[in-house]
């Protein structure tokens, strides 16, 4: 019987390395094991690139400044050539408003990532903002506030929805397809009733009530295989009550 | 009621709910507090890796139901099969380390001359997790070419494996209609500030079963009678040396909660939780109490809570609220949030220490040859309570391991010198 220097188990006499701990067998004494602590610490290191040591934090900071970066020099060039070109500002306050907006997204999602609701709602004031610039350089035919925010709204609830389902599931498969279409399709019965309460001043559905039974046939369809077929799991355990 | 047929849990269909006692840990696990506790057995020599792997291979077929992850059901959690080995891994992290998702409940660590497994409270409690313990042991020597005599518990028989082991037997002793149990007060705590994580730290303390039972045999009274009576005299003491403002705001009723392994009380095979506590108590206000004092009311009170009609009635009481459809029907996020809610009020704050003791180990004659003491170590304590103990006899020595949260040694030190006054040797590891 041999013994392993770093974990002191008994191991069969032919043994090269330790079948629990993976060390090589060498002779103990105090430099082995200071080596043999070394080499434990620089492969556990070895595994990780630098991008995998940093924090989640980290990392969102990182997208944040580069974003930062490219859309500030967007803005600026835009604006200059604008300014060479035409002596005033012109087309370039299209860029640079929507440029500012993204700006501001990006912002958001680097520093309240986990809070969701925060975000959401800083994020859809921005983009209303923009939505009602844009209308205002245009000509101010009412069209952003009428038609622009309430899709706007429409759009982030159903994203809102969404990523809560998503953060609440645990499995992740065909079931976020399915919720997502699902989604999807209560988004277009939402931009129906607005677009036709916009253009006729009256709420009618068409083609989104098509779009949401087909949805619904599928997104079963997909749930079904989800939770039926997935390995493991039968309804009767997970209702079990 | 005998076994009602056999069973293979070894297959993907194969699922069971948490017993009553599992119910309340899925709440309330975090980092710190993990719920798992470790089995310790430390041998006269060196683990022989190989026979190790061998008798753990024979444990997983004769216990297929420890191999289960925890799963989120609508309504409850439960307990799925798992197809994965139990890991065996060296013992060079933290004591006690959380289970994450998609892993067994369950780890043997090994280290030199000691095999630990760790279990999660959800799983099963001491006694059951020490029977497991006790099955790899003996298969171990036998591994190591010792001979072991026939006729101990778990034999394995292929595909004989009786429900009742992997059974809530806490259902089984359910009785209808029985008088609700009155709440109790809030506890006192120890004082001292709690680390910040990683926090959990433990003392071993060895001591010579003999000395032990000697002084209890003096007082007429069993070892877990008079250590518990060690335990709450020292908390009389903390209590009494406070400051005035401080013993004012602190809580006046000392108790100590003391799990009572219901096998030995109703004749269950279940391998899962299984206990229940008795809570041994002084009130401050009342005066001083003497040693002497203590040892009497403990005595008492422990023998009128393990009575076999007043555990029913808690058993009923616990149980009882599980069954009740209205409780069943909320969905398990909110089951969550209320029980965390409510542990701590009804849990940890009516109690301010915890002694667990398993009691003398046996084992057959050829294992007992190689093994030198046993430690168990209880679950990390939370913030309430700090510190807890956990005591194991084997042989002519008696282990107490006190897991703390707390940078003070204080309570240790007192109790330890208490035990010195006695005359009864001490032998003290840290973090071993």
């Amino acid at each position: 019987m041999i013994r392993c220097s770093y974990c002191g188990v008994e191991l069969e006499e032919n043994a090269n390395f330790c079948s629990l701990c993976g060390e090589p067998m060498w002779n103990k004494n105090a430099d082995t094991l200071a080596y043999l602590k070394s080499r434990k610490l620089q492969q556990e290191e070895k595994l990780l690139t630098d991008y995998q040591k940093l924090t989640g934090f980290q990392k969102r900071m990182l997208f944040w400044k580069i974003s930062g970066l490219i859309l500030i020099s967007g803005i600026i060039t835009a604006l200059i050539i604008d300014l060479v070109g035409n002596q005033a500002i012109t087309w370039s306050k299209y860029p640079i408003t929507a440029g500012l907006v993204l700006y501001l997204n990006t912002t958001l999602i680097a520093f309240w990532y986990r809070k969701i609701i925060l975000l959401l709602f800083f994020s859809f004031l921005a983009t209303s903002v923009l939505l009602i610039l844009l209308d205002i350089y245009a000509g101010n035919t009412g069209w952003g506030m009428q038609l622009g925010i309430p899709l706007l709204l429409a759009g982030y609830t159903g994203i809102f929805v969404f990523i809560f389902i998503v953060r609440k599931t645990e499995q992740i498969g065909l079931n976020i397809m399915a919720y997502a279409l699902i989604v999807s399709g209560v988004l277009s019965i939402c931009i129906d009733g607005i677009l036709s309460l916009y253009s006729g001043n009256t709420l009618h559905f068409g083609w989104s009530l098509i779009v949401m039974v087909s949805v619904a046939i599928i997104s079963a369809l997909l749930l079904y295989i989800h939770f039926k077929l997935k390995k493991g799991t039968d309804l009767k355990r997970f209702f079990h009550i | 009621m005998t076994a009602k047929k056999h069973t293979i849990p070894e297959t993907a269909k194969f699922w069971f709910s948490l017993d009553n006692a599992a119910k309340i840990f899925p709440a309330i696990i975090t980092r710190e507090v993990t719920t798992v506790f470790r089995l310790t057995a430390v041998l006269k020599q060196r683990v022989k890796i190989q026979a190790l792997r061998k008798a753990l291979l024979l444990a997983e077929k004769r216990f297929p139901y420890y191999k289960v992850q925890l799963k989120q059901g609508f309504f409850w959690y439960y307990l799925e099969h798992l197809p994965m080995h139990i890991p065996i891994e060296v013992d060079d992290r933290p004591c006690c380390r959380k289970f994450s998702k998609g892993e067994l409940l369950i780890r043997v660590l090994v280290k030199d001359n000691r095999i630990s497994i760790e279990i999660s409270h959800i799983l099963t409690d001491g006694g059951g997790g020490f029977e497991f313990l006790k099955a790899i042991l003996i298969w171990y020597a036998q591994a190591c070419d010792k001979k072991i005599a026939g006729g101990y518990n778990f034999q394995y028989i292929e595909n004989q494996i009786s429900e009742e082991e992997y059974e809530d037997a806490y259902k089984r002793y359910f009785k209808e209609n029985i008088p609700p149990t009155v709440k109790k007060t809030k506890a006192f705590h120890l004082p001292y500030p709690v680390k910040p994580p990683p926090r959990f730290d433990r003392m071993n303390v060895t001591l010579s079963l003999k000395h032990i039972k000697r002084v209890a045999d003096e007082k007429g009274v069993s070892i877990t009678v008079y250590l518990v009576s060690v335990y709450l005299f020292t908390l009389e003491d903390i209590y009494e040396n406070l400051g005035t403002f401080k013993k004012y705001k602190k809580n006046k009723v000392i108790r100590v909660q003391v799990p009572v392994n219901l096998r030995k009380i109703f004749p269950s095979r279940t391998m899962r939780n299984f206990s229940l506590f008795v809570m041994p108590e002084i009130d401050t206000r009342l005066g001083h109490y003497t040693f002497d004092e203590i040892i009497k009311t403990v005595y008492h009170q422990i023998h009128l809570e393990t009575d076999e009609k007043l555990i029913n009635k808690n058993i009923s009481r616990n149980v009882g609220s599980e069954k009740k459809i209205y409780v069943r029907s909320i969905p398990l996020f909110i089951k969550s949030l209320i029980l965390k809610m409510k542990h701590k009020s009804l849990g940890p704050a009516q109690y301010s220490g915890v002694v667990t003791n398993l009691g003398k180990a046996t084992l057959p004659a050829e294992t007992e040859e190689m093994i030198d003491h046993f430690v168990i170590t209880p679950p990390p304590p939370n913030d309430l309570l700090k510190i807890n103990c956990g005591i194991i006899g084997f042989g002519d020595k008696l282990v107490l391991s006190f897991g703390n949260i707390t940078h003070s040694k204080a309570f240790e030190q007192k109790f330890l010198q208490f035990l010195e006054n006695r005359n009864i040797q001490v032998q003290v590891e840290e973090n071993e």
